[in-house]
């Protein structure tokens, strides 16, 4: 019910503030002057992806490096505010089943093709084509029915429902605008060179060593909140992956590269006592990284049990010596970068008198010959299987302790560590009490991803989001209204409701922001995070002399 | 040549090739089956990996597109019948051909593992030599040297020479860089374990040698050390290492595994630890028998290596 015209101007103001504040921190000569020319090495930490084409499969390896060369309708500011990018205005529909954007003018994709409203229904299309194999774009555009091109300027997305999250779906890297004439070409051929608007345009890529990016000299379709206009300074970017952590920080050290990503925190450490080299902290949005408890079986399908485990465990000591102060203590089912976070710390004071008082009081009253509680014969245990691919290892000594502090209260936890493959197995067939699987999406959407109880119904491949078990019609109701309503203050209410739900319920206890850090020579200016999913932007770097 | 070595040399190449052929066709169906046995469903592999979020049809698309509907049996036929037309198939994360993805990663991981063994013969035979003519306590200190090289681990010796090489010395990249000075800390971290190996056997029959009456009838002929060394003790002393050099070399390809991710090199070690990773099962097969075909060809040089540097051999 709400115009979202006026957005364009409060946009460019924000856009103006934040750069005001916002550009290398605490850098003494921020104030330099960009020069253009040069190459920035940059090099990865994540997996190398197997498709550059974000639209295949999704995840954030491709994000990453996709940010280069593709972009989106819209974007997001420090602020949390949706921003024009590609899209220079919008409005929802009175009736919330359709959304008019207006697109920018005169872009054009790096092959000649010109960016309009035909090409943003084509980009739909190709998302929601089995074929395109997309995972996160696709679930992104559940609610889309498809995309009319009104005219040359004017795009109408059809939807089925009201959806609140279709302007962050649409931030993301993953929703980004490809040319239609590239798209026509094989999987095969788009997968190693896809084609965007962005401020580079994908050269090469020699697999397991490189993807080698230029600068696109007709550049003209920077994010509203961008650092400058016209084309990137950069002339090059070389994108290396180097997956071990401690050959990545030597490499930046040597100086053979400009950029990492995936600084661990004892390099984050080093990297701090060091006057060369900067660090961009941006938890990726979504959910925090918080262990989930399992409410679909025991023991954990006792409240009382869930309760008695949240407060009876530390996990402040842990995160602060395995972190060494380089992340905080979370206490929200959402990332500290998102709005419409809820917190409430009071509910995680570790009281383990309280806990063990609590168990007594559940019946779980003995203790076997290993010190562990038993009711009925039955000793209270609960298996926790660690994806070594997604938890680092500050993580996994972390899960250590609380087995140790779960231990003291007459909890057997099992750890099982695993690869991502046995660990996604082990989760489809319920056998785990407890886990802890990072969710980046952006908005506070993901809650309904993650606890509505339409998420414990396994995907055919056997995938389920909602590993809590969380099942409450109450929190359905707040999550499909939250979704559906345009009113932004309704919607920040009922996001915050669903949040209390979730902690009260003692479902989740979260541990911090999921950890994303990069380290900047101090020589490379104009390196930020793009506060979307919070991947790196060169668009505005540049080597000062 | 003599008829007779004919046919000794074809009976040998022959009894090669049908024992290669056996070797990869264990190797064949050992991974078929063994990949099979860890949880998840290959159709979601080939549809964005673990985790992929892949409609009901998607997956039946899939899986009658690859034949992962059929009998287990029938699959395992279909995929020998393929590989003995020399057909890899095609990668499922990466869509590409297997074979084509191999040839390109092949020759950096064989280059790395051959030049590798060579630095380690180089420096097994240095202290070889330096503890024959250097008497007790060079032995003994060599002895301790070799003990301690071939027990340390690919990664922990890569991370310290990193640390002492690039990042203290400035002398060396930490990371690959296509240059033959990125060359030599990936080159030397898998050498030097291998060294320490071949060291250990290398001095002992080396010890032997220099205790033999030929030794000491060279001696009186007035055959200077190095002369002896070279000429005479080597020939002896290299034998056990050469019989070694096929298991070194295999050694060597699963070392690069770590290797090539420490120092960031492009190659089959990489490659296999990807693959593994997203449960791309071609790819996995295809890189286990191309490392075990090298396997089987170094292996026979080295057995022919033998041959030459010892005439005995050649008889028999």
């Amino acid at each position: 019910m709400r115009s979202r015209l006026p957005v364009l101007i409060a946009a460019t103001a924000v856009a103006s503030l934040v750069l005001a504040g916002c550009t290398s921190g605490d850098d003494p000569d921020a104030s330099s002057t960009p020069v253009s020319g040069g190459t920035l090495t940059y090099a990865s930490g994540d997996a190398e992806p197997t498709c550059l084409d974000p639209h295949v499969g999704g995840n954030y390896p491709q994000a990453l490096v996709s940010t280069q060369y593709l972009e989106s309708l819209v974007s997001k500011d420090a602020n949390g505010d949706v921003v024009p990018w590609l899209a220079d205005s919008w409005e929802e529909a009175s009736d919330g089943l359709s959304w008019t954007f207006t697109l920018k003018d005169g872009v054009t994709f790096t092959d000649g093709t010109p960016f309009d409203a035909a090409a943003v229904a084509a980009n739909v299309a190709h998302l929601q084509d089995p074929t395109t194999l997309s995972s996160t774009g696709y679930l992104a555009l559940g609610k889309v029915t498809g995309v009319e091109a009104v005219d040359a300027r004017t795009a109408r997305f059809d939807l089925r429902e009201p959806d609140s999250a279709l302007l962050e779906s649409l931030s993301q890297p993953w929703l980004a605008m490809e040319s239609p004439d590239a798209l026509t070409r094989s999987q095969e051929v788009n997968c190693e060179s896809p084609v965007g608007t962005g401020p580079f345009a994908v050269e090469s890529w020699t697999k397991q060593q490189q993807v080698v990016l230029t600068r696109n000299d007709d550049y003209s379709s920077p994010p509203a909140d961008a650092g400058h206009q016209g084309p990137a300074y950069l002339d090059e970017i070389v994108w290396r992956f180097i997956p071990d952590s401690a050959s990545r920080y030597a490499a930046l050290q040597a100086g053979q590269v400009d950029v990492i990503d995936n600084a661990q925190p004892d390099t984050l450490v080093a990297a701090a006592k060091d006057d060369s080299l900067d660090e961009i902290d941006a938890p990726r949005p979504g959910a925090s990284n918080r262990i989930e408890l399992n409410a679909g079986k025991a023991p954990f399908d006792d409240p009382a049990v869930r309760e008695a485990f949240i407060r009876g465990v530390d996990v402040d000591s842990g995160i602060d010596s395995l972190f060494f102060g380089t992340a905080k203590r979370s206490y929200s089912p959402l990332s500290s970068v998102e709005p419409l976070a809820f917190s409430d710390e009071s509910l995680f004071d570790v009281d383990t008198d309280a806990a063990n008082d609590l168990l007594d009081r559940a019946g779980w009253t003995t203790r076997d010959a290993d010190g562990y509680r038993t009711k009925d014969g039955v000793r209270l245990a609960a298996t926790f299987p660690v994806s070594t691919n997604q938890s680092i290892p500050a993580e996994q000594s972390l899960f250590e302790q609380v087995q140790a502090g779960a231990k003291d209260l007459g909890f057997d936890v099992t750890l099982e560590p695993l690869d991502l493959s046995s660990w996604y197995g082990a989760l489809a067939a319920n056998e785990y009490d407890l886990v802890s699987a990072p969710y980046t999406k952006v908005g506070p959407d993901v809650l309904r991803i993650l606890y509505d109880s339409d998420g414990i119904t396994p995907a055919p491949s056997g995938y389920f989001a909602n590993l809590s078990q969380t099942s409450d019609p109450a929190l359905d109701d707040l999550l499909t209204r939250a979704s559906e309503t345009s009113d932004a203050d309704e919607r920040a209410d009922l996001y915050q409701q669903a949040q209390q739900i979730i902690l009260e319920g003692w479902h989740v206890l979260p541990l911090y922001d999921q950890q994303n850090h990069y380290l900047v020579r101090s020589a490379v200016q104009g390196v930020r995070a793009l506060p979307t999913v919070q991947a790196p932007t060169m668009y505005d770097a540049y080597e000062a002399s | 040549m003599r008829p007779g070595r004919w046919r000794r040399a074809g009976r040998w190449l022959v009894g090669r090739l049908l024992g290669a052929v056996f070797v990869l066709w264990a190797v064949a169906t050992l991974i078929f089956f063994a990949i099979r046995l860890v949880p998840g469903d290959p159709a979601e592999a080939i549809l964005g990996g673990p985790g992929s979020q892949a409609s009901a049809e998607a997956l039946d698309t899939v899986r009658r597109q690859y034949g992962l509907d059929q009998p287990l049996l029938v699959q395992y036929l279909a995929q020998l019948g393929r590989l003995a037309t020399g057909d890899l198939g095609t990668s499922y994360s990466l869509r590409t051909d297997v074979g084509r993805l191999l040839l390109d990663q092949l020759p950096g991981t064989i280059g790395l593992a051959l030049l590798a063994l060579v630095v380690a013969w180089l420096l097994a035979i240095a202290t070889a030599w330096w503890a024959t003519l250097s008497g007790r306590i060079a032995s003994a200190v060599s002895s301790g040297l070799e003990v301690v090289a071939s027990a340390v681990p690919h990664f922990w010796l890569a991370s310290l020479l990193i640390l002492v090489f690039s990042t203290e010395l400035g002398l060396l990249p930490p990371v690959s860089t296509g240059t033959p000075a990125g060359l030599v800390l990936p080159v030397v971290t898998l050498a030097i374990p291998v060294a320490g190996f071949l060291g250990q056997v290398t001095r002992d029959s080396l010890l032997d040698a220099a205790a033999t009456p030929f030794a000491l009838s060279a001696r009186a002929r007035g055959e200077s050390p190095s002369g002896l060394f070279g000429r005479h003790l080597l020939r002896h002393a290299a034998l056990p290492g050469l019989a070694l050099s096929g298991w070194a070399f295999g050694s060597l390809l699963s070392g690069a595994v770590v290797v090539e991710s420490v120092f960031a090199r492009p190659g089959l070690g990489r490659t296999l630890l990807g693959a593994v990773t997203l449960r791309d099962i071609p790819l996995v097969t295809g890189v286990a028998l191309v490392s075990a075909l090298a396997y089987v060809v170094v292996v026979a040089l080295g057995d022919l290596a033998e041959r030459a540097v010892d005439p005995r051999g050649r008889a028999a």
